[in-house]
């Protein structure tokens, strides 16, 4: 029920049902109406004909001829039956055709008028009977009250209603199928547009488009316009965010190194050395601060495709300089073409760090794997980063001291500083985990593992 | 050697170029990119110390440049911005190592000598070359585990030569390096330190540790221990 197409095909559906069944409902009145109307004609062309054919016979009572103009009033069960009934309802004449069957009396009308009336016989076969009362004068100048009746089996009449009906009811069906049919033909096509954008929505989430395109039709131009706006100024204050905090990292930092070498010049040692201290604190408050994640996966619009390859492969050279005299041995594990949907920043930071912590715990050797997390291997999977050294490795109880170390950054430990909390942060924004484990090298592995971003809401 | 500091906060450059001239180098210094840059490419030095924030030209942006000249002197950056997006930059860029602002002055003058010596293809702070043995650490000069006292010049010269130990480095060279720029250019003295140093180092003159070439400078000419 979430899909506009589904939503509107079931709207129509109902219409359509509702203005069927009315148009239906219509139709079979007037056609039953229609039908019936014919039928009491019928009657009454009969009942004047019986009146016509009525004579007294030598008894001096009204009668009928055995042959009448209308054949049915002779075949028996015809469906067409004629009744002569005296003032004291006894019958004084009755068809051959309702030979056995006991015609109801029914309401006997006023003398001089007639009533059509629908009845039934003994067996339950409806009718429709028209009574018309008479005072017959005859020669004698005498009058007695007669009650001429006609009445028509209602069966055929039914039998023909029931198969309009049917007729009625199977075109219609015909009409609504191939209405919703044709429907939703056109709501295919009037959805194009609205599928285009999801897709290419779904595509600036995949890091395969920057923006929508123009293409679209005039309702959907503004929508287009205002989400492209939205996912520039999403990109914008994102930008805006890190040069914000390049400047104050710099106009921050720099004043601290600039007092820290002018307390080095000094002779007090305990001044400097307490001086010191609290440099050291501020600076690792702004560190932490301003070594925050850049991005979560939840801001899927701003992410960018991280080259995982390309990014490691900067960073270990780069290692290598840094650490050109120790020169561990690089041991890299990393899934060729793989990317990584977050920011290019946060990737760094994350394999920076930890391959920075293992260079410089490692005996001689250290070594990174990643693979993507997910079993699809898409691009908005996400990845299982592992980084082991053959050092001294963390003791099981300083691991999760180091894993809060976030939380609390009074505590000072070398070495494995604000590094790791650093990554368990930037892990934690992108719905991951970190992980510290004793590497098969011997030392420490720390695993982050980032789930896909289509996981993360 | 002559290292140069481009840095623009002015406490920040004045305190370290002190520091660093304390410890013997000569110290050109440039307040902005521009001015920077010009001195990168123009001057001889052996190191620079680069400031990643710079005004008017970026510190990344003078990297890339000297690079792409092709100058070869080591590079260390200073940068207040910790990610390691920056770093990776720099280093990217052709940067050799970092250092992270606020630093104490004895991280930027360990980083300086490593740099200095893996530069010259040496990969500790010993330089050991047949029976003398130059601690750059702690500035000594020994001869068969024989302590040498030197002068600052003198220290200054034995180590730029030994550094570059099987180079040949000219006088012009040997002044421009060991020389702060207001000192007065005579390269006699280099003859006279040099002839100062042979006397300390092999007064017999068995061992032979520096070279002349007539014409084209001097070199230190033992070979390299094999540790080295």
């Amino acid at each position: 029920m979430n899909s506009l197409s589904s939503r509107l095909l079931i709207s129509v559906s109902i219409l359509l049902l509702v203005f069927f069944g009315i148009t239906i409902a219509v139709l079979d009145t007037a056609f039953s109406e229609a039908g019936e109307q014919a039928r009491r004609d019928i009657l009454d062309g009969q009942l004047v004909a019986l009146l016509g054919a009525a004579e007294p016979d030598d008894q001096g009572e009204l009668a009928l001829p055995d042959r009448l103009r209308e054949p049915r009033f002779g075949q028996i069960g015809s469906g067409l039956y004629g009744e002569l009934r005296n003032q004291d309802g006894e019958t004084v004449w009755r068809s051959k055709s309702a030979l056995g069957l006991g015609i109801p009396e029914g309401v006997v009308p006023e003398v001089g008028n007639h009533l059509f009336a629908r009845e039934a016989l003994i067996d339950g076969t409806p009718l429709l009977t028209l009574s018309l009362a008479v005072q017959w004068e005859f020669d004698d100048e005498s009058s007695r009250p007669y009650v001429f009746k006609v009445a028509e089996s209602l069966d055929s009449f039914n039998a023909q209603v029931g198969r309009f009906r049917g007729q009625l009811f199977g075109w219609f069906a015909v009409i609504a199928l191939t209405m919703l049919l044709v429907f939703s033909f056109l709501l295919r096509g009037m959805m194009k547009p609205l599928r285009k954008i999801e897709q290419e929505i779904g595509e600036i989430e995949a890091g395969q488009r920057v923006s929508l395109s123009d293409k679209f039709p005039t309702e959907l131009t503004g929508v287009a316009r205002n989400m492209n706006l939205l996912i520039d100024s999403e990109r914008a204050r994102s930008d805006r965010y890190r040069f914000t905090l390049d400047n104050l990292a710099h106009s921050l930092k720099t004043p601290l190194a600039a007092m820290r070498a002018l307390l080095a010049g000094k002779g007090d040692q305990e001044f400097g050395q307490r001086c010191n201290e609290q440099i050291n604190r501020m600076d690792e408050i702004v560190r932490y601060q301003l070594r925050k994640p850049a991005t979560s996966a939840a801001d899927k619009l701003v992410l960018q495709t991280v080259q995982v390859e390309k990014e490691v492969a900067r960073l270990i050279e780069g290692l290598k300089k840094v650490y050109h005299e120790k020169a561990p041995q690089f041991d890299v594990s990393v899934e060729a073409g793989m990317q990584f949907r977050g920011d290019t920043g946060d990737f760094l930071e994350l394999a920076g760090n930890l391959l920075d912590n293992a260079c410089k715990w490692c005996e001689s050797k250290v070594r990174i794997s990643i693979v993507p997390s997910s079993t699809d291997h898409g691009i908005s999977s996400g990845m299982i980063l592992s980084v082991a050294d053959d050092g001294p490795g963390i003791p099981e109880d300083a691991a999760d001291a180091l894993l809060q170390r976030g939380m609390r950054l009074d505590e000072s430990t070398p070495g494995h500083g604000i590094g790791l909390a650093v990554v368990n942060d930037i892990a934690r924004s992108y719905g991951g985990y970190l992980a510290i484990k004793k590497a098969r090298l011997g030392g420490a592995e720390i695993v982050v593992s980032i789930p896909p971003i289509s996981s993360v809401r | 050697m002559r290292l140069l500091v481009i840095e623009d906060d002015l406490t920040l450059r004045e305190t370290l170029v002190q520091n660093l001239t304390e410890a013997g180098f000569a110290v050109e210094q440039a307040a902005d990119g521009k001015e920077g840059l010009y001195f990168a490419q123009e001057y001889p030095i052996d190191l620079a110390i680069i400031d990643l924030g710079l005004p008017g030209i970026s510190g990344l942006e003078i990297i890339q440049q000297v690079r792409a000249e092709g100058k070869t002197y080591p590079i260390l950056i200073l940068t207040a911005r910790d990610r390691w997006e920056d770093k990776v930059d720099g280093l990217s860029a052709g940067a050799d190592d970092y250092v992270v602002k606020p630093f104490h002055f004895e991280e930027i003058g360990a980083r300086v000598s490593a740099l200095l010596r893996r530069s010259g293809g040496w990969a500790s702070s010993q330089l050991d070359a047949g029976p003398v043995s130059l601690d750059m650490s702690r500035q000594e000069l020994k001869i068969d585990g024989e302590s040498i006292e030197l002068t600052s010049f003198e220290y200054k010269i034995i180590e730029y030569l030994m550094v570059r130990a099987g180079q040949v480095i000219s006088k012009s060279e040997l002044t421009d390096r060991l020389y702060d720029q207001d000192f007065e250019r005579d390269s006699n003295v280099i003859e006279v330190f040099i002839g100062r140093l042979r006397k300390k180092m092999d007064p017999d003159n068995s061992i032979k540790p520096i070279e002349t070439l007539r014409g084209r400078g001097y070199r230190f000419a033992l070979e390299r221990n094999q540790s080295a």
